[in-house]
């Protein structure tokens, strides 16, 4: 048995039948909840791409900071239920548009699967180098190469935090 | 055999799924979570690229993604909170302030 595509298309169906429950869930609970676990799949199959640095960032980033921050959001705002939903008639060339644009990528890469040989294979134990990790390489090249770059998403970083505290401050100084 | 082509048709799956989601759906919470499925199949895309021609360039980018996620995630759901409490709402179709 061919353990690679067993463990690829488990994951692959956990992470779009989540995702697809998760968009089209009443309540915004359940969708933070169920995109949660398609993000623990996708930690999971990044494991599967040979690189365990990302599926640790991934999964502290994403599932530790990023939904619970979501779910403390929907804890926050008191939401009813969301009862109808709108229907966009008059965008339905444009959205037939882009359906036909992804529906010809979709295909042609679903013809290439099921052809016999795809143009580059892989294995399961993936890694770049036997002696080196992952860690290693992407330390090499961030610290190296990627040094403007990173500097630059720090910078970001601290704009996001700046940029939330003042929103707030905002609001509350006009209400007092 | 496994091949880049499942990784990219998962990634498409997942993009059109989260498209579908930010269209269809009204309430801004949700569709900032389906953002977050669009940026997840981006990084599929990028990490599979990347380790199918042997250049880690992908996974940094990767990195990078994971790091402006989180910030665009910190402003968006700010700015909902601040939406909540000026309007007391959340859906993106009542939200007509600026019709004047």
């Amino acid at each position: 048995m061919n353990w690679d595509l067993v463990i690829f298309y488990y994951l692959a169906f956990a992470m779009v039948i989540s995702s697809i429950l998760g968009v089209l869930s009443n309540n915004p609970i359940y969708t933070v909840l169920l995109v949660l676990v398609m993000i623990v799949h996708q930690a999971f199959l990044l494991l599967t791409l040979g690189s365990e640095f990302l599926t640790a960032i991934q999964i502290i980033v994403y599932a530790g900071a990023i939904l619970v921050l979501f779910l403390f959001v929907v804890y926050l705002i008191n939401l009813r239920k969301e009862t109808t939903r709108s229907i966009f008639v008059r965008r339905c060339s444009l959205a037939l548009i882009i359906f036909l644009i992804f529906f010809g990528m979709f295909f042609t890469n679903l013809m290439l699967v099921f052809r016999n040989k795809p143009f580059i294979q892989a294995y399961l134990p993936f890694n770049f180098n036997e002696k080196a990790s992952d860690v290693w390489w992407i330390a090499n090249y961030l610290f190296k190469n990627y040094l403007l770059q990173f500097e630059i998403i720090g910078v970001i970083l601290l704009i996001a935090v700046l940029g939330s505290v003042f929103l707030i401050r905002k609001v509350k100084s006009i209400n007092n | 055999m496994l091949g880049l082509t499942h990784y990219t048709t998962l990634s498409i799956v997942l993009f059109l799924i989260g498209l579908f989601g930010f269209i269809l759906r009204r309430n801004l919470i949700v569709m900032l979570v389906s953002l977050e499925i669009m940026l997840n199949a981006i990084i599929i895309l990028f990490a599979s690229i990347s380790h199918f021609t042997k250049d880690i360039s992908g996974y940094i980018i990767v990195f990078f993604i994971i790091a402006m996620a989180a910030a665009e995630t910190a402003i968006g759901l700010s700015l909902v909170v601040l939406i909540y409490k000026k309007l007391k709402t959340v859906y993106s179709d009542e939200i007509t302030n600026f019709k004047g």
